[in-house]
């Protein structure tokens, strides 16, 4: 029910997007009763709002829906399931009474300031993006200065413009998404810079986005300096040395009225740190068992938060697993410790669970350091799988069955991705 | 004469690097495909490249003042930014259904229409 929000909880899910609405339902399947949604925004569905491209739900719904259809298909299923919906509210803190009750701190408009009982909690804050101050570059400090999210829900949702000639730092999805939808509403686009000898999006991103429209991708270079008072008025770009440091000798100046950046994203875990769960300094997100519980009993975590994901359809998936084992919790089902402790290997920045239990098939989502091709995953000397590529920017995502963890014996699993056999052709098992 | 033309295919993640060669409009050889999907878009980027196209419409009297719409149907490449700025024409007032037709037969395209993505309510 659409803001209602009263007496005592099963599961409260901090945050309604993609993750949010995933765990909600996710409870609901469980059988938990009473189930509770809070948004900070003025409507749940979080970022797909103002993804108006198309390329979600071709997993879920096995259709590719624009983002939001995606979000708005299940929006209604999250209202339908009658899950306590309350929007344009903000949990400012969560505490655990001595006896394992949670206590979440509301903020709204219509109630002031409450606190909510709940059994079980689902973190599901989703990421925010970084933006100038976490690369610090030099320079004057001007408007005109945002990035590539905030420009979209400027641009989709608002309908204003950020400005006229927009250079972009960085090669994520969000940017060059951006800048064709800026080139689509006007706006010259004079450049996409990344740092990295390679594009940080998917290639059919630069084809569609940047190749289509003439818009040049500078590999290798970046933004050293922005110039303007008030406004950008031109910024320095250069090229790196193998220490990704500016060559200021082949630097030179590039006329623009906007720089956008696309520099990547962090986990919002302010609420998971005051909580004081344990956290992995790599994903920057808690760290969770294979029930996606954090190592607080009976708070869960699930999506961006957790780890940054390619596609909504991953995120909707580990959610409502996240909300099912909430919801599960809440019930009085309890399950021993996870036994396995995954541990990351050669060329694999992390692994997601941290833990398994032996009794449960597991989804493994894990991404490597390097790109590769063809390459194998080794499991322990459990089992090896052939992949055709690996690269940073798409997750890996693998199973593992039951039957394999009842002859493992150790307490820790260690993951690989290593080169391809030689001598063995793709394909042969 | 034989010539030859390369593509990033878009149909998936992996983005093979494919080559077409051909003699005049005629294929002859398409090859660095890892599946059948990289030969059918190297066909048609070859025959008549179309993309699909999604942008937003000024909406009045809602919450936000976009409303994002899709083309229904894939649009001739060389036409995109010109069908882009066909919608943007184009405003529409609140209350809007999702899946409601705002433009019918759209560029003279018979059965593509541009169709809203999303409900938006009427706000008072």
């Amino acid at each position: 029910m659409l803001d209602r929000m009263e007496g005592k909880y099963d599961v409260v899910v901090v945050g309604g997007g993609p993750a949010g609405m995933g765990a909600a339902l996710g409870a609901r399947n469980s059988g938990a009763e009473r189930i509770l949604m809070l948004d900070r925004e003025e409507e749940a569905g979080g970022i797909l709002w103002q993804c108006i491209h198309s390329g979600f739900g071709l997993h879920y719904f096995r259709e590719e829906l624009t983002g939001p259809e995606y979000a708005q298909r299940f929006l209604e299923k999250v209202i339908d399931h009658d899950v306590d919906l309350a929007t344009s509210s903000y949990v400012s803190g969560i505490s655990v009474d001595s006896d394992g009750t949670k206590n979440v701190r509301v903020m709204n408009e219509r109630q002031g300031l409450v606190t909510i009982n709940t059994k079980a909690v689902v973190l599901s804050m989703g990421c925010r993006e970084r933006t100038r101050g976490s690369i610090r570059i030099p320079g004057t400090r001007p408007s005109g200065i945002l990035t590539a999210g905030l420009a979209q829900k400027l641009v989709n949702l608002k309908g204003y413009l950020p400005g006229r000639r927009v250079a972009i730092l960085g090669s994520g999805d969000i940017g060059l998404i951006m800048a064709r939808r800026l080139v689509l509403e006007g706006c010259e686009v004079v450049g996409v810079f990344e740092i990295m000898p390679y594009s940080n999006g998917l290639s059919r991103n630069v084809v569609q986005c940047l190749d289509d429209f003439g818009i040049p991708l500078h590999l290798s270079t970046t933004v050293a300096y922005i110039h303007g008072r008030d406004r950008v008025e031109k910024i320095t770009v250069a090229p790196v040395d193998q220490d990704l440091k500016p060559v200021m000798s082949k630097a030179r100046d590039i006329k623009c009225d906007t720089l956008l950046l696309s520099i990547g994203l962090i986990p919002e875990n302010e609420l998971s740190l005051s909580l004081g769960i344990l956290m992995d300094v790599v994903t920057g997100g808690p760290r969770i068992s294979s029930t996606l519980e954090t190592s607080m009993p009976g708070v869960f975590a699930s999506g961006n938060v957790l780890h940054v994901h390619d596609l909504v359809d991953f995120v909707t998936r580990e959610s409502l697993l996240a909300g099912q084992f909430a919801g599960e919790w809440a019930q009085g089902v309890r399950r021993p410790d996870d036994n396995i402790r995954l541990l990351p290997g050669d060329n694999v920045r992390y692994c997601i669970p941290h833990t398994l239990s032996p009794e449960r098939e597991h989804t493994i989502y894990m991404r490597c350091k390097e790109a590769m091709k063809p390459c194998r995953i080794r499991v322990g000397n459990l089992m090896e799988k052939k992949l055709r590529f690996v690269a940073p920017a798409e997750m890996i995502i693998f199973k593992i069955k039951p039957d394999l963890l009842d002859r493992f014996h150790d307490d820790s699993l260690r993951i690989d991705i290593l080169p391809a056999k030689k001598g063995k052709r793709h394909g042969q098992s | 004469m034989v010539k030859a033309k390369e593509y990033t295919c878009i149909g998936c993640p992996i983005g093979c690097p494919l080559q077409l060669v051909h003699k005049g409009s005629k294929i002859t050889e398409i090859s660095g495909n890892e599946c059948d999907r990289g030969a059918k878009y190297a066909k048609q980027e070859f025959t008549d490249p179309r993309r699909e196209l999604s942008t937003t419409m000024e909406i009045v009297g809602a919450r936000w003042r976009r409303l994002p719409v899709k083309v229904t149907g894939p649009v001739e490449k060389g036409r995109v930014l010109e069908a882009a700025r066909r919608i943007h024409t184009v405003h529409v007032t609140a209350p809007v259904k999702i899946g409601q037709v705002l433009i019918k037969d759209f560029l003279g395209q018979k059965g593509i229409d541009v169709v809203a993505c999303r409900t938006m309510e009427a706000i008072v």
